[in-house]
């Protein structure tokens, strides 16, 4: 039988991770991003731990740290270092004001409930719940992509989705089998540098991080 | 009926010192002296003592104001739970208490208007937009509370709570905690919103809008607002975080409940030292942001109760 | 029966008096008065029939001849009796008011029209919450519609009235029309024009017919009631009417439409599908939000008060739409329990709303405009105008424990009991609308302290404020009467809600008004979740109230009031340098810019120095953003079709004699088919 406490905790675990979404939303500067995001991989990896400990699948543990590991500490250290070099202006620019962008993402995670919850009333995992928060994180960090203008606010709501992701393989079905699960962070982590590495190019070449200069490419 | 008029009482009594309190814990943040937790309630003698000035242009508004504004904080306090429920808390449950504060807010901005100083129309105007949003988040987040709790009456709610342990304890109490003190911040003049310390233009909400009272209006203006203040605190402290609240009316329990609020008194008043001394005061236009930000809250709060 | 003699004496009246009156036109004084002695007169009997009926249960009467589309009969039921009495008790303050407000018109417009206009306007609102026969109900419905009319239109020689009249009928006439064909398509199953066949009828018919029955009524009582996107009539409609009119209309024609809606979705259709609740709900919560947004940035006092209705009818279909949820989930109690919510608030707009339309009358005659930013001061100068008109604004703000609180708290109550509904999806849309109703009743606050303390605080703007005496004492007769009403229902409505309950309780199945009332306090739920006591509050505040005022008397010390200049930085204060209206509004205005999609221009003169202008000039304007998004592109589609049409119209007689030849024809072929 699934421990109260730990189902308390899951359920902490991913409100926690739903509210760092909507901070990630809210947020005007570039270092509180990362650092939100630092914090809402840490609540990921708590999870997965718990979820590890409750179901006694030994691989998840794995995942946890290297969540963890990777998520909370290596690749927000990365950014930061990113961002330093290459000076960039440290508000977020939004394409969406700010409030407006946190009624759409509510209205995102209501669709997400909307859509998940067929699904959720068939769920057996303890953790079925948390499939509408991973919807939502997920649609949530499309929309950071969609709407913030640098480059490397991309990169983080890319992340994002990344989480939401993983949130919803944990919940669903316990999390992914190993090999694709290590092979999903080493994407992550190589994609990550890879943005990192085009960040500079961008503004080498166009003197600016803001993404929508890309449109120049277009002729 | 007895304990809700000794609460009130006591709650109308001790407000300046939690100003006074705050104020002080503030001083001492920002590395300076600071005055006695006192001198709120010298500050209230002094100006009873005084004449009060009315303008020329104000009209009985102006004059029924102070005592309307009063009366609207001494009626929630009767409603409003403090060491012990309220035996009025039958009269009226939290949306009777939130809109007596909005009854409250409505005299002050007309009487804002009434004197036709621009200073006045400028805190009116922006007080009741800072309220537009305030408002239902605070009705949401508490609407929250009585969702968990199963009851809109708000020692219904801090009774339930408290008596459970901890099995109502839900994310959605803390989502719904955080939204309820942006907007106490924001209710009460506090910065990031308003600096209750100056009477400079750029800050100007609060204090502009009882500029042109005087005297004992000021007096009662000022007190008021301190009560509006504790109240605040008080119904974040039953609400949200009841644990101690004294359920009987035995020594024991009573003591307890003394001993309890006072902690969390002192907790909030620091904590809103805290946020007031390491924060800025936002421009007026960048306000609908944190605002947006703690009406999502407590929506997310509501929509995570339902979900988790 | 005694009723009967009444009810056939409240349909008789009216009509005499609107001869009467009409006939003594040339007496402007006698005719005004006749006028009004008839319909206070008819609306006192309106209220004892209302009253009566809420004694008996019901009754049912007809005209004693026979029509081609059966009985003309008329039934009249709690709900009916209800809506009987609100437009009653409204016509009989109104009539009041109209003794003094109609004789500012003598020797400009024929008042005596004015007068008979109004009773048969009257009338026609009692026979389209009596009728029962469906094409007796369209007639009346468009005698509703075309007396109104002509009653906008009566002040015909001021710029734009006449547009507004025809942009009203427009739109009412579309309204009709989709009336209409609901009505024909419920005909078609049921095989009579009778209403009480139309719940048999709907039991047979499939889900989407009964579906686009719903629709089509929604749309058409929609546009009346002023749903957005069909609002657009009413601030249009409203100002343009004279202020007794335009009193009646905003505060019970309206009302006419949410009385349908009621019948239809819970008496004529029956069955519901939870989605019609929501779409209702959602139309609500559009309506409730803009309609305020709309009020706040408006300058005129009586659009912003027709504003404040398209506002308020929102708020009574959201509570509409939470009754039809619940009933739809088979939650009689609760879908009750949000009907009197609605019925409460129903009755709480048409009292405030009469009142401040009332109000903005009296400005109207004393300052002679209506525009906030020409008015101030009229505190001073109409001290009994400026206190009842402070009292329809508490109670709009919901001000407890005045009547619109006590409607308001009441839809709380219901939409926060959605945690019994079963389906998560349908519980967090409601706690959105309780959201949305949240910030309407913060936004309705501030539109209602901009108009109040613009238009009667501070200093006057013009000389015409500045000179404004307070009016005649029919006029506040007719408004304190209604001020009084604002706070008694508030204040005494654990009387009221028990009649409410006889409303309600055939429509959603279930009594409530057991738990509902508990002594003197309210209980608006299943099991203990909540109560609040409207006398208790009143007396405590009563009391708190003398305590403070004696105690800050007795200890405060007895010292002077001393009067002095407000503070002016050493510049002297004149009427520009108050705040003004539009200022008021401007950081809501910046706030929500997505909505008002404001339009700013400012220009200043060049100057030597940047420092030194001589003149700046700043203008502000909100975009109609319904008018240039929707009706524009409607106006010009219909346009383009009229023209393609219009290849058949050649003028010749023979070819439209050849139309109808036609036309006939075919009728005759499709018949025999």
């Amino acid at each position: 039988m699934v421990n109260d406490l730990s189902l308390d905790t899951i359920n902490a675990l991913a409100a926690l991770i739903l509210l760092a979404d909507f901070m990630l939303v809210a947020s005007s500067r570039m270092r509180s991003l990362t650092r939100i995001f630092a914090l809402q991989s840490l609540a990921m990896g708590g999870l997965a731990a718990v979820v590890a400990f409750e179901t006694g699948v030994g691989h998840i543990y794995v995942v946890a740290v290297l969540s963890i590991a990777l998520k909370a500490v290596v690749i927000p250290r990365f950014i930061d270092y990113t961002a330093d070099k290459i000076q960039v202006n440290r508000e977020v620019e939004p394409l969406v004001k700010i409030p407006g962008s946190l009624l759409i993402c509510a209205a995102i995670t209501m669709l997400a409930y909307f859509v998940t919850e067929p699904i959720m009333e068939l769920g057996t995992a303890i953790t079925s719940n948390c499939l509408a928060i991973s919807f939502a994180t997920v649609l949530i960090g499309m929309f950071m992509m969609v709407s913030r203008r640098k480059a490397i606010t991309e990169v983080v709501g890319l992340l994002v989705v990344e989480n939401g992701v993983f949130l919803a393989a944990v919940s669903t079905t316990y999390s992914m089998p190993m090999v694709v699960e290590l092979g999903v962070f080493f994407d992550i982590f190589v994609g990550v540098i890879i943005m990192g590495v085009f960040a500079f190019r961008i503004n080498r070449t166009f003197e600016t991080v803001d993404s929508t200069v890309l449109r120049r490419l277009k002729d | 009926m007895l304990t809700s008029m000794v609460q009130a009482l006591l709650v109308l009594a001790l407000s300046p010192l939690f100003t006074g309190l705050i104020r002080r814990s503030k001083a001492y943040f920002q590395g300076r002296q600071g005055a006695s937790v006192l001198q709120p309630y010298r500050d209230l003698a002094k100006l009873f003592r005084k004449d009060s000035v009315l303008s020329h242009d104000a009209s009985w508004i102006m004059t029924i104001t102070p005592y309307v504004c009063m009366t609207a904080v001494i009626a929630a306090a009767l409603m409003v739970p403090f060491i012990t429920d309220s035996s009025l808390g039958f009269v009226g449950d939290l949306i009777v208490v939130v809109y007596l504060f909005g009854t409250m807010r409505f005299f002050m901005a007309l009487a804002g208007l009434d004197a036709g100083s621009s200073f006045g129309g400028m805190g009116s105007s922006r007080e009741m937009t800072v309220s537009a949003i305030v408002e239902p988040t605070i009705l949401l987040s508490i609407f929250t509370m009585a969702l968990i709790s199963g009851t809109t009456d708000l020692s219904g709610i801090s009774r339930n709570l408290a008596t459970s342990g901890l099995d109502l304890v839900r994310p959605a109490l803390f989502l719904a905690l955080a939204a309820f003190f942006i907007s106490t911040l924001a209710e009460n003049a506090r910065v990031p919103v308003d600096n209750p310390s100056t009477h400079l233009e750029l800050t100007m909400i609060h204090e502009a809008m009882v500029l042109e009272h005087s005297g004992k209006h000021l007096a009662l203006m000022e007190w008021s607002s301190m009560t509006k203040l504790l109240l605040y605190a008080v119904i974040m402290a039953n609400v949200f975080l009841p644990w101690g609240i004294a359920t009987d009316l035995t020594a024991i329990g009573l003591a307890t409940g003394i001993v309890a609020m006072s902690l969390k008194l002192l907790l909030f008043g620091l904590a809103i030292a805290l946020v007031e001394s390491s924060m800025a005061k936002l421009r007026l236009f960048r306000l609908p942001n944190l605002l947006t930000v703690s009406f999502s809250l407590s929506l997310l709060a509501v929509i995570s109760y339902y979900i988790l | 029966m005694f009723v009967d003699q009444l009810f056939l004496a409240l349909i008789v009246l009216p009509f005499a008096g609107a001869i009467l009156a009409a006939t003594l036109n040339g007496h402007a004084k006698t005719s005004v008065r006749i006028a009004f002695t008839v319909s206070s007169l008819s609306s006192l009997l309106g209220l004892a029939v209302a009253f009566l009926i809420f004694l008996d249960g019901e009754m049912r009467w007809e005209l004693p001849f026979s029509s081609p589309f059966g009985p003309l009969s008329f039934y009249l039921d709690t709900l009916a009796a209800f809506f009987l009495g609100t437009i009653s008790v409204v016509t009989f303050a109104v009539s009041v008011y109209s003794f003094g407000y109609a004789n500012h018109y003598e020797g400009k417009y024929p008042v005596g029209l004015l007068g008979a206009m109004f009773n048969i306007f009257f009338s026609s609102m009692v026979m389209v919450v009596s009728s029962s026969n469906a094409i007796l109900f369209l007639i009346m419905w468009e005698t509703m519609s075309l007396s109104s009319f002509f009653l906008v239109i009566f002040e015909h020689r001021q710029e734009g009235t006449v547009g507004s009249g025809l942009f009203y009928l427009i739109m009412t006439h579309i309204g009709t029309a989709a009336i209409g064909m609901g009505l024909l398509l419920m005909y078609v199953n049921s095989g009579s024009f009778d209403l009480s066949s139309f719940p048999g009828a709907a039991q047979g018919m499939s889900d989407v017919l009964r579906s686009a029955v719903f629709l089509l009524w929604l749309v058409g009582f929609g546009a009346k009631a002023g749903i957005v996107p069909l609002h657009v009539w009413l601030p249009m409609a409203h100002p343009a009417a004279p202020s007794n009119v335009s009193a009646l209309m905003s505060a019970v024609m309206v009302k006419t439409a949410i009385y349908m809606l009621i019948r239809c979705c819970f008496g004529l259709l029956g069955v519901q599908d939870t989605w019609w609740g929501i779409t209702v709900l959602a139309i609500g919560c559009v309506s409730a939000l803009l309609g305020v947004m709309y009020a706040l940035i408006e300058s005129d006092i009586k659009r912003m008060l027709a504003f404040s209705t398209v506002e308020n009818v929102g708020i009574m279909l959201i509570a509409l739409g939470v009754a039809m949820v619940f009933g739809s989930y088979g939650l009689k109690e609760l879908a009750g329990l949000a009907l009197i919510a609605c019925l409460m608030h129903v009755l709480s707009h048409a009292l405030f709303k009469s009142l401040l339309f009332m109000g903005a009358g009296s400005v109207l005659l004393a300052t002679h405009t209506k525009d906030m930013e020409r008015l101030g001061g009229l505190a001073k100068r109409m001290p009994y105008t400026g206190a009842m008109f402070l009292i329809g604004a508490l109670s709009a703000s919901a001000i407890p424990p005045l009547s619109g609180f006590i409607s308001e708290w009441l839809i709380f109550q219901a939409m926060l009991q959605s945690f019994s509904i079963p389906d998560a999806m349908v519980k967090i849309l409601i706690t959105v609308a309780l959201g949305t109703l949240a910030i309407t009743g913060a936004l309705a606050a501030a539109a209602f302290l901009k108009v109040f303390g613009i238009t009667f605080l501070a200093r006057p703007r013009s000389r015409d404020a500045d000179e404004a005496r307070e009016v005649p004492k029919s006029m506040l007769l007719g408004m304190g009467l209604m001020a009084a009403l604002c706070v008694l229902a508030g204040v005494l409505s654990f009387a009221i809600l028990p009649g409410l309950d006889q409303v309600s309780a055939p429509l959603a199945g279930a009594s409530i008004a057991d738990s509902l009332v508990n002594g003197i306090e309210i209980v608006p739920t299943v099991g203990e979740f909540s109560q609040a006591s409207p006398p208790l509050i009143a007396v405590i505040i009563l009391a708190v109230m003398g305590l403070v005022l004696t105690l800050s008397q007795a200890y405060g010390g007895r010292r002077k009031v001393v009067r002095a200049d407000t503070w002016d930085c050493g510049t002297p204060l004149t009427a520009r340098t108050e705040y003004s209206g539009r200022g008021f509004s401007n950081p809501i205005n910046r706030m929500f810019s997505w909505v008002y999609r404001p339009i700013r221009t400012f220009r200043a003169t060049r100057s030597p120095s940047p420092y030194i202008r001589t003149e700046m000039r700043y203008t502000s304007t909100t975009q109609p953003v319904f008018e240039k998004y929707l009706y524009g592109p409607t106006e010009a589609g219909v346009r383009w079709a009229a023209k393609k049409i219009s290849v058949i119209q050649t003028g010749s007689i023979q070819t439209y004699l050849g139309y109808i030849f036609v036309v006939l024809v075919l009728l005759l072929v499709a018949l025999r088919l």
